[in-house]
Order: C-alpha cells, then sequence, then structure tokens
C-alpha cells in the first residue's frame, strides 16, 4: 500500500498575482493576463473553451501562446499555483505539488520548449522518471506545444503496468473494460452483455456496471452477480460496479466483493466536492479501507479506478476559470495520489458543449493520454460521442487507431458500441478485436490462456495467435436456447451476434447505423409548428437560443426564455400550464402529442383543474419550465420535452414529462420540485396512456402541493 | 417497478410421484417495454419426489394434507405467503373425482392457485407446452415453436406463438409401446399399437422374442417418419392405415392460423425428449434398452435426423414440463397504469368472463355485454378490443360503454372488470367514468388477452400491478 502524504505536509508556493505575458508577434504585441489565460489560448479550440472564454480568438495568438508557454520554465509554473476565485489553492491543486522534488529540481530551470526536446531524446523510463517530477499544470502546458505525432511518440514509449487479480498493461497488450450496462441494470440483460463480450476475448480488464441505481442493495446485487459470472465462466479477471464510493464501501461492509473501488474525479475540488460528493481524505480513507479490507487485498497490487475525461469542471461552471486540458492534467495529478489500477478516460460523453467535433474529440483524447501516462497513470481510453454532437463513429475510431498507436491500455466493450443505459456511443470488443489485430496486439496473458482453453482464440500452424473457432460463440455460456432467447430478450439494442472477422456481420453493422441515422435525425429535425397547431391551439415561445447549433451547443440557452418572450407573458388565473418543446428530440414532440395532448386536454378540463392555452417553445431544455411557471404565476407546469436519443430508433421518438411544481413563497427548500414521467412512445409508456397517467399526477401533486420525492412520500408514506 | 418479494408454488400430483417447488420471487418491470412480469430471487426450494398417496384409488386426502404443510414448512413459507400458485395434476389423480378432491384440497391451502387436470390427450399437449416451452416460446416473439412432448404412450405436439398455444395433436408414437429386457431388445410386452406396427412392418415377434437390429430401424424409422411428417406437414404418411391407426388427435401444421408464419422451430419435452437433451449437453448414453424400452433409441434417432434436430431449441428445465412452468405462463401481470380506483376491492376469485366488446360493437351489443354482467350477483368481466390505440376510437368506445352503463342503471358497488390488451387502461377507464364522476366500480386491467380462458382470479395489487390468472378453457364469444 502507498503511503499517503497528508495534505498539510505538501507544500505548495503561496499563489501570486496574475501577471502579464506579452510576447511581439511579426511586430503586433500579443498579451495575456495570467496563467490561465496563457493555458487556455495555447490548446486547441475546442467548443468548451470557446464557451468559457479562453480559446485564443485567432491562430496567431494560438500560437503566440504557445511561444510564450514555450519561453517559460518549470521553476515559473511551479512558482504560480492556479487558484480558485478566491485566490486559494484548492486541495486538488495542492496534491499535485505531491511530487518528486529532488526530479523538479533537476528540471526546473528548463524552459517547457527544452523540457519537450528533451522528453524526445529520452526513452519511456526517463520519460516516466521525469514525469514524477511534473505538477499536472506542467504536463498540460508541455501538452499544448506538442502536435499529434509528438503526443503519439513519446505516449507510446511509456508503459504503465498494473495488477489487480490479473495484470493490466503489460507491452504488447490491448486490454478491454467490459461494461454490460443495462437501463434498469436488469441481470439478465448484464448476463448476455458479460456472456458476449467474454465470447470474443473482451473484459480482461475489467467486467465494470454502471448501475442505473446507486442503492447499496442494488449495486450489492450486481457485484455478487458479476461474481457469479466470473466464477461460472472461469474468465480471469476483475469486477467493478461504478456507483459512488460511498455506496461501493457500504456494499463492502455488507460482504459484496468489492474487488475493485471506483471513483469519477475531476480537477477543481468545488467539483469534486460540490458534485461528485467526495474529497481527498475521504478517497484517503476508501484506499486504506480497500488495501485493509478489500476483495482482493494482499493479491492486489493496485485496486482504485478512476474516471476521468476533458470538461466536467467547465459543464459544472466549476472550473475556476481553468481551460479543460489543464483541469483534466489537475485531475490526472489527483489520482496518481492512489496508485490506480486503471483510468478511464471518456472525453466526448458530456456533448457538443464541450467537443463539438471528431477533431476536438480526438485530439482531446490525444491530449489526456499523453498527460496521463507521462503523469505515470495506467490509461484506458474511451474515446465517445453522443449524438447530439457532431461526433461521428468515423472520428471515434480513427480516435482509436492513433490511441492503439500511443499505446493505450485498454478500451472499452459495448456491445456493438451503444451504451443501453447511457444514451453514448462508445467502442466495442468487435473494435478492440479489431485494433489487436491491426497493430499486433494481444488481451492479457491471463486472459488469453483462459480464451484459447476455451477456444476463443488458437494458436495457427506458426504458433501466432488468432480467432478461434469458438470466438463470438455466447450460446456456449447458456445452458439453453430458452435462456439465451431470454437474456436477448431483456437486453436492448442487441441487433445480431453475427461476425465477419472481428466486425460485426455487415448486416449487423447497418442495423447499428440505421438506429443511430434515426436518432440523429431526431436530434436535427426542427420542431413542426404547424402540424402541432393542427392538434390544439398553441402560443409560440422563443427561448434563448437563436439556432440548433446554439441550443446544442450550450444547454443554458434552452433553459431560458428570450427577452421578448419573456416581456410578452403576464400572470394568468390558470393553476395549470402546458409547455411543449423539442429538447433533444423534436420527433418525440412529432409523433406523441396528437395522441397525448387531447387526453391530457380533455383530462384536466374533466377534472375542472384550470389550465393556460399550451406553449410551444422550439430549443428548449427541462428548465424553461421554471421561467414560464414563474412569469405565469402557474402553480403547475406540465413541460412535455424530447428526449436524448440513444441507439434506438424507436425509443429516439421518447418523451419525457417534467411536472414542475412551484412552491409557494417562503417555503423552505427548493423553489421548484419536479416528478419525472419518461420513456413516453409507443414501445414504452404510449402516448394516450400517458396523457391519463399525467392528469392523475397533476391531481396528485395539486392536492397534496408537493412533486417528486416529497410528493411520493405524501401519496405512499 | 420492484416489488416486495411474494413466494409462488408449482405442485405435481401424479399416478406415482409427487413433488413441489416454491421459489421467492417478484414483480418487476420487463427492462424494455416497461411491462410487468415475475421475476425469480435465487434458488427455489424443490421438495423431494414422493410417492403419491393412495388409498386404493382414490387419493388419501389426509396424507395429502400433510405433505402440502410439510412443504410449505421446508420453504418457510407460510399459506398465506403464497401469492400464486399452480397445480399439474395427471394420470390417475386426474381422474374426476380425485381431481377435485385434490383441487378442493389446494385451494383450501394456496387460495390463487391455478389448478390443470391433464385429463386429455390434447390437454396434455396444452400443458406440456405452457410447462416446458413457453418461455422460451415468449422470448422469441412472433417464431412459431412446436413442442414435442415424446413420453411413453404418445407423442403430444403443441404449437404456439409468444407462449400461447395455436394448434394441439396426438400420435401413438412412443417409448414403450415395445417394452424389452434392459440391455436387450427381448420383448417382455406389447401395446395394441405396437401389435399393429409389427404386423404393417411384416414383423412376427410376440413377447419373449428378440428383436433383431433391421427390426428395430423399421419400428423407428416408422416413428420418425410420422414425427418428421408432422413438423414439416407432410400428409402422405398419415393417409395409410397404418399411418391412420398412429393417430389420436389429428395435427395439421397447414394451414396454420397465420400462413406467412416461417415453419416452426421444435422444442421437446417428455421422458425421450429428456433423453435428447441429455445427450445434447454432452452426457453419455444410458446403456442399451436400459429403461426397459425403445426410448433411448428412439432419442438417438431423433437427433440424428436432421428435419428434427437442425431446428431443435433447448428450453428452460431440459424438456421437464414441471407445474412451475405452467404457473409462469398462466398467471399475467396486469399493466402498471391499470384503471383501478379502489385498489381495496381485491383480489376478486373466479370472476366469469361474460364475453367480448370491441370498437365495432353495436351499442345493442355493448349493452347486452353489460346486462350479462348486470344480471351476476357477483358482478363480471368483459374483454375489450379496440383494434390498435387510436386516440379517437379510445375515447368513443369509451364514452359508449359509460353511457351504457348509465342506460342500464348499472349498480354502483357491482364490480365490472374490463380486461385489454393495449396498454391503455388508465385512458379507457378515464373516458368510461368521465374522470371517476360516472358512480362504477370498474377496474380496466390492461396489457391482457386471454384467448380461451373463461373465468379470471385477481390478486391483490402490489405496487401497481396486479397478478391474473386465467382458467378454464373455451373460447369467450363476442357480445351478440
Amino acid at each position: 500500500m502507498k503511503d499517503l502524504r497528508p495534505l498539510s505536509e505538501i507544500p505548495a508556493p503561496a499563489p501570486r498575482p496574475d501577471e502579464l505575458y506579452t510576447i511581439d508577434v511579426f511586430g503586433e504585441q500579443v498579451a495575456f493576463r495570467g496563467l490561465k489565460r496563457l493555458l487556455g489560448a495555447a490548446d486547441h479550440s475546442k467548443a468548451g473553451e470557446r464557451h468559457a472564454g479562453l480559446a485564443a480568438a485567432t491562430e496567431r495568438e494560438r500560437e503566440a501562446a504557445r511561444c510564450t508557454l514555450a519561453s517559460l520554465t518549470l521553476q515559473h509554473l511551479f512558482d504560480r499555483p492556479l487558484t480558485t476565485a478566491a485566490g486559494q489553492i484548492d486541495e486538488v491543486m495542492r496534491v499535485n505539488y505531491d511530487i518528486d522534488l529532488e526530479v523538479f529540481a533537476e528540471i526546473a530551470d528548463l524552459t517547457l520548449g527544452e523540457l519537450k526536446n528533451r522528453l524526445l531524446r529520452a526513452n519511456g523510463r526517463e520519460l516516466l522518471r521525469i514525469g514524477a517530477g511534473l505538477t499536472g499544470v506542467m504536463a498540460a502546458a508541455l501538452c499544448k506545444l506538442c502536435d499529434v505525432h509528438e503526443l503519439v511518440l513519446l505516449a507510446s514509449r511509456i508503459s504503465c503496468p498494473t495488477r489487480a487479480r490479473t495484470r493490466l498493461g503489460a507491452p504488447g497488450t490491448l486490454s478491454s473494460r467490459l461494461q454490460p450496462n443495462h437501463p434498469t441494470d436488469d441481470l439478465r440483460g448484464v448476463t448476455l452483455l458479460v456472456y458476449w463480450g467474454l465470447s470474443i476475448g473482451a473484459g480482461d480488464a475489467l467486467l465494470g456496471i454502471n448501475p442505473a441505481i446507486d442503492t447499496v442493495e442494488n449495486v450489492s446485487a450486481l457485484l455478487h452477480h458479476l461474481d457469479r459470472l466470473r466464477r461460472k465462466t472461469g474468465a480471469p479477471t476483475q469486477i467493478c460496479v461504478l456507483a459512488h464510493v460511498k455506496t461501493q464501501l457500504a456494499c463492502l461492509e455488507r460482504g459484496a466483493p468489492v474487488e475493485v473501488l471506483f471513483q469519477s474525479l475531476a480537477g477543481t475540488e468545488t467539483t469534486l466536492r460540490d458534485e461528485f460528493d467526495v474529497s481527498v481524505d475521504l478517497l484517503d480513507r476508501a484506499y486504506r479501507t480497500m488495501a485493509e479490507r478489500g476483495a482482493l487485498k494482499g493479491e492486489a497490487e493496485q485496486f482504485m479506478y478512476f474516471e476521468t475525461g476533458q470538461g466536467s469542471e467547465l459543464t459544472y461552471g466549476k472550473h475556476e476559470g481553468i481551460d479543460m486540458t489543464t483541469t483534466e492534467a489537475l485531475c490526472y495529478g489527483l489520482c496518481r495520489r492512489w496508485d490506480p489500477f486503471m483510468v478511464n478516460n471518456v472525453t466526448g460523453f458530456i456533448g457538443p458543449e464541450t467537443h463539438l467535433d471528431n477533431f476536438e474529440m480526438i485530439v482531446s483524447n490525444l491530449q489526456d493520454h499523453f498527460m496521463g501516462k507521462l503523469l505515470g497513470l495506467p490509461m484506458g481510453m474511451a474515446p465517445c460521442y453522443t449524438l447530439h454532437s457532431k461526433i461521428s463513429i468515423e472520428g471515434q475510431q480513427i480516435a482509436t487507431q492513433l490511441l492503439t498507436a500511443a499505446g493505450a491500455n485498454y478500451y472499452m466493450d459495448v456491445c456493438l458500441g451503444t451504451d443501453r443505459m447511457l444514451a453514448y456511443f462508445d467502442t466495442s470488443g468487435h473494435d478492440d478485436q479489431t485494433l489487436r489485430e491491426i497493430h499486433g496486439k494481444l488481451p492479457g496473458a491471463e486472459l488469453l490462456a483462459w480464451a484459447l482453453a476455451m477456444h476463443i482464440f488458437a494458436r495457427d500452424e506458426h504458433g501466432a495467435i488468432v480467432r478461434g473457432p469458438r470466438w463470438g460463440d455466447v450460446r456456449r455460456f447458456c445452458d439453453s436456447d430458452a435462456e439465451l432467447a431470454e437474456l436477448i430478450k431483456a437486453t436492448p439494442a442487441v441487433h445480431g451476434f453475427a461476425t465477419a472477422g472481428p466486425r460485426p456481420a455487415d448486416e449487423v453493422s447497418r442495423v447499428v447505423r440505421l438506429h443511430q441515422a434515426a436518432a440523429r435525425e431526431a436530434v436535427a429535425c426542427e420542431l413542426g409548428e404547424d402540424q402541432l397547431q393542427a392538434i390544439t391551439p398553441l402560443r409560440s415561445l422563443h427561448t434563448a437560443a437563436s439556432s440548433k447549433d446554439a441550443h446544442l451547443g450550450d444547454p443554458s440557452l434552452g433553459a431560458r426564455l428570450s427577452a421578448a418572450s419573456l416581456a410578452a407573458l403576464e400572470t394568468e388565473p390558470a393553476t395549470v400550464q402546458i409547455l411543449i418543446s423539442d429538447g433533444l428530440s423534436a420527433e418525440a414532440v412529432h409523433h406523441n402529442l396528437p395522441a397525448l395532448l387531447p387526453i391530457l386536454i380533455d383530462g384536466l378540463a374533466a377534472c375542472a383543474m384550470p389550465v393556460g392555452v399550451p406553449l410551444l417553445a422550439r430549443y428548449g431544455r427541462v428548465k424553461l419550465a421554471e421561467p414560464v411557471a414563474e412569469r405565469l404565476g402557474a402553480r403547475v407546469v406540465i413541460h412535455l420535452i424530447g428526449e436524448r436519443p440513444g441507439g434506438d430508433a424507436l425509443a429516439s421518438c421518447s418523451l419525457s414529462a417534467y411536472l414542475l411544481y412551484r412552491r409557494e413563497d417562503g417555503e423552505p427548500g427548493p423553489r421548484h420540485e419536479y416528478t419525472v414521467i419518461s420513456n413516453i412512445h409507443e414501445g414504452g409508456l404510449p402516448p394516450l396512456e400517458a396523457g391519463a397517467v399525467l392528469v392523475e399526477k397533476v391531481r396528485q401533486i395539486l392536492e397534496h402541493r408537493a412533486a417528486g420525492n416529497r410528493l411520493e412520500s405524501l401519496v405512499d408514506p | 417497478m420492484v416489488t416486495p418479494p411474494v413466494k409462488l408454488i408449482g405442485l405435481d400430483f401424479g399416478t406415482t410421484t409427487s413433488k413441489a417447488l416454491i421459489v421467492e420471487a417478484r414483480y418487476r418491470s420487463d427492462p424494455l417495454s416497461g411491462r410487468p412480469e415475475i421475476q425469480e430471487l435465487g434458488a427455489p426450494y424443490r421438495s423431494d419426489i414422493v410417492f403419491t398417496p393412495f388409498i386404493g384409488d382414490r387419493i388419501d386426502d389426509a396424507r395429502i394434507r400433510t405433505l402440502l404443510d410439510g412443504w410449505l414448512a421446508a420453504a418457510s413459507a407460510r399459506p398465506e405467503d403464497i401469492a400464486g400458485g399452480g397445480a399439474i395434476i395427471t394420470g390417475l389423480c386426474a381422474r374426476r373425482s380425485n381431481a377435485a378432491d385434490l383441487a378442493a384440497l389446494i385451494r383450501a391451502r394456496i387460495g390463487g392457485a391455478v389448478i390443470a387436470t391433464a385429463d386429455d390427450p390434447g390437454l396434455e399437449a396444452f400443458l406440456a407446452f405452457m410447462g416446458s416451452a413457453a418461455a422460451l416460446s415468449r422470448a422469441r416473439p412472433g417464431v412459431p415453436l412446436l413442442n414435442l412432448d415424446i413420453g411413453g404412450g404418445t407423442s403430444n405436439l403443441a404449437l404456439g406463438v409468444d407462449g400461447e398455444v395455436l394448434q394441439v395433436g396426438c400420435l401413438f408414437v412412443g417409448a414403450r409401446h415395445i417394452e424389452v429386457e434392459p440391455g436387450s431388445y427381448r420383448i417382455t410386452a406389447l401395446s395394441g399399437h405396437a401389435l399393429r406396427l409389427l404386423a404393417g412392418l411384416g414383423i412376427s415377434a410376440r413377447p419373449g422374442d428378440r428383436l433383431a437390429p433391421e427390426q428395430v430401424a423399421a419400428v423407428l424409422a416408422f416413428y420418425i417418419e410420422l414425427l418428421e411428417a408432422a413438423v414439416t406437414g407432410r400428409e402422405a404418411p398419415f393417409q395409410s392405415e397404418l399411418g391412420r391407426s398412429h393417430v389420436d388427435i389429428p395435427f395439421h401444421l397447414a394451414p396454420a392460423p397465420a400462413p406467412d408464419l416461417a415453419p416452426p422451430w421444435l422444442s421437446l419435452s417428455g421422458g425421450v425428449g429428456e433423453l435428447v437433451y441429455q445427450r445434447l449437453q454432452g452426457h453419455a448414453s444410458p446403456a442399451t434398452t436400459t429403461f426397459g424400452d425403445l426410448g433411448i433409441d428412439l432419442a438417438a434417432r431423433i437427433l440424428a435426423s436432421p428435419v428434427l434436430s437442425a431446428r431443435l431449441l433447448v428450453p428452460e428445465g431440459g424438456g421437464r414440463a414441471t407445474s412451475y412452468g405452467l404457473l409462469r405462463s398462466l398467471t399475467r401481470l396486469s399493466g402498471s397504469t391499470l384503471y383501478l380506483p379502489q385498489p381495496e376491492l381485491l383480489p376478486l376469485s373466479d370472476l366469469a368472463i361474460f364475453g367480448r366488446i370491441s370498437a365495432t360493437s353495436t351499442d345493442e351489443q355493448i349493452h347486452a355485454a353489460l346486462a350479462l354482467v348486470r344480471r351476476s350477483a357477483r358482478g363480471g368481466c368483459l374483454t375489450v378490443s379496440l383494434a390498435g390505440r387510436a386516440p379517437g376510437a379510445v375515447k368513443a368506445l369509451g364514452g359508449r360503454i359509460g353511457q351504457a352503463l348509465q342506460d342500464l342503471d348499472f349498480p354502483a358497488s357491482l364490480p365490472l372488470v374490463l380486461l385489454v390488451p393495449d396498454n391503455v387502461g388508465k385512458a379507457l377507464g378515464a373516458y368510461i367514468t368521465g374522470w371517476g364522476r360516472l358512480p362504477v366500480t370498474l377496474i380496466v386491467l390492461d396489457e391482457l388477452a386471454p384467448k380461451t380462458a373463461r373465468f379470471v382470479q385477481i390478486g391483490r395489487m402490489v405496487e401497481q400491478v396486479v397478478p391474473v390468472s386465467f382458467h378454464g378453457m373455451g373460447q369467450a364469444e363476442e357480445a351478440s
């Protein structure tokens, strides 16, 4: 177990006022106030930095920033810790100063440009040695000076193997984290996805589920189930349920097999504390608990697992004015405190507000991978995307080719690339195997031996490892066809198990892509006001988003009314208002409103609930209900809004109803409470029936003067 | 939606042996459709297999009662813990008086049990499908599945789709028409069908004789030909005198109810079926005629037949039809958005299904159907077909039913249960009652489509879901 240095014993320099960095570029003076601004301007232009006002306005400004950075010494960066808005050094920054000071002393006088040259001339061991003397800010600054070749080349020299039950990241290997996520944590779906992944040689890094329900009971059940599957199949790997660290520790306390402890981390203390509900102290205790009582105690050399990715701090508005790459590097500086078994980077997951397109996602992934490895972390990568961004599967595949060349330890195995719980798209086991074959990589040694014995892999006549006769034979793990059929029936977006070489058979790929195409169309589709007005008269509103791109790129715009719309609304006597907006799927509105709206209006009228003329807002987000409720003086706003499309065409037409209850002035607690009825579409809760359900729910809300958890506790105490 | 655990029981009473299975389960939403379903929790309690207690030809009531109590105690289940159950009664137990006694005994202990008595071959085929293959069939929506329940005397055929049996048939093809000394082919007994078969094949053999390998092969070839013909819809083998003599209930694959359906996949059950699945799972074949019949050889020939083996699927339990399988197949859960303003009305037992009304029913037909229910002192049940979920259709039919209830002065306290296949229960109930303004004791349970039942048992609501069991064979007629 690694000794954890108390925070109070980590020396960090006192903060200094921002200073002005100036540089002459072809006779023009370019200036940057403070290190944060300089670091932001030196990076590639990315959506998140643009929204935060940190990106360089021009190419000239960007290169000027890079030239300035290149001229700064490491001592200069050391002496200027990035501070919070209040001018403090937060926990994350302090942990970043827990570096090898002897190494740092050796390189302190090098400029960043000189350091980059030195690293390019060094071997992997030297890179790791120097990395131990760098803070996250230094790694971030360095990476902003590197082009794609340099990011790949430097990272490819670094090897960071770790060991839990099995070894991960050994040279020549490419592993995968099998992610059998299911929208309702249905154990049958989990089972199928684990069987499938193992049948194609995936899962050697970890079998890891993101739970839909983060309760001790549910997470324990999932852990025990994964443990049963691991034992039944005999696959040599480790398991994890990616719940909050507190939930996992409670599961461990109850005897659940917590082998590897997971937590999402971020690069600022406010994000960690306010959004992720963790602190350095909590994680220190968690680390010590795992060392003493974890399911792999005495066997695992590492047992912590962290997930990171550019943009979370910025999305929460808690980036402290620091750019996404640098906060990500600070996060890595934090991760290494607990000597993790694996770090998983999911840059691209958030959406177009941080990474708009393929280039932004690819370059960020390369930066993250390089920075993580330089700081000594066992980096696994998950270049991923959501369908409301402009990132495509092609961009994702280009990223994986480059990252494999750069020596990524592992990717995700999300069956057919479609995550069934998180509605995003990640790499698949097919991708993992394809990359192994292109780049001459193998699974981890323990899983390879098992898979050879299971004929999932085989040796050809030259002794080379090839796919074996049972590669992709998912049926082998089931006792009956009935069992397999039952598992498949319980699992969404399983479009087939047929394969062609390491790839899905074309007929399977076509279906996957068709579903994605339908979902993309649902996002791109504009709200058809005329067809909705034909159902019933509607009042049109405008949000602060002036275009679809603005709406997708900045979620806050759709939560506000335009000035004109705000001015047009006045207090009305109606207790209930109906608000319709496209959200992320106008198709959902088009498909469901013709059946839903008439019964909703009939029901509200039959129950004598005063309701206003329904409102229609293009480019709306969930929170738009709040200014509408306030402006109109409505007690309840029924907000019908399109959900974010995933990998299923039917579900791309899925509507949610957010029932906002506006509490009385002066009541303690949040001003607005929400009850949510989701999954409204013909394959889920049909819109007609949903209308009747909504009428009943609105009655309850008004009767009990509450919504959300408070309503549930009053209705069913 | 995940409900607290409940206990379910399955009972099998046969001529020789009886057994019980008790499982803890809960109702939860299907992850994809949101449709409620039963999910088992952990391993079930399985009783020892005991001899069925008889006094002469009559079941021994007292010992049966003791058995039931012992099984419940062993599973740490009190009778009141049992939320539902199923029983399969076969053989001597299924004789009319015994079956009635057993049913009464079981009902006294487990109020909501679904009891199926196999007293004819068609029902045996139905039960075999429901007890063994229904789960497999439901898991493969829209795919025809033909279950062959091959036992000692008969092969009972049941063709189903989506877990519902569409057709049944019965052939006198079985393992024990020719009984032999274990380890040899020396005949010890021949059934009437075997005598006809051997004569038809030109084989002169009687008890005490040893069948030659080619004679065994000829018998098995005849059996296989009949089975292959049945599963492929080929009529010719059944048109000979010998073929006809081996048909108890004709099975006509074609014309199937839905002619565009693909050829059926196959599953097996019964003793021979289990032998086939044991071989498929890699178990060594038992020694020659270990069981004193031709079952082992018949199983081997089935596996060797491309027609029978190429589309063969493995059901849960490897082909053993069980009361628990039956229970799962006959017990349905309502949708979770039903119309039930007074949940305390439940449970309702043995409510008659009086008929069916649809969007195309005339007002007179709707009146007639509701009048039937009105005449019943206990109230009753109607099935409602909407032919889709068109909002206008639901509103219109709801309004017409509501009007008919007013016209009939339908008693406010008389339970009226409507069963609707589509997920529109709350909407239909709302339109019928004008959102609760019509004083009527109405329950609308949706996502339920009984095809053949005459009676329904409606359990207590658990979290927003109601377990419903159907029983009594026979088609509910459209009101007229």
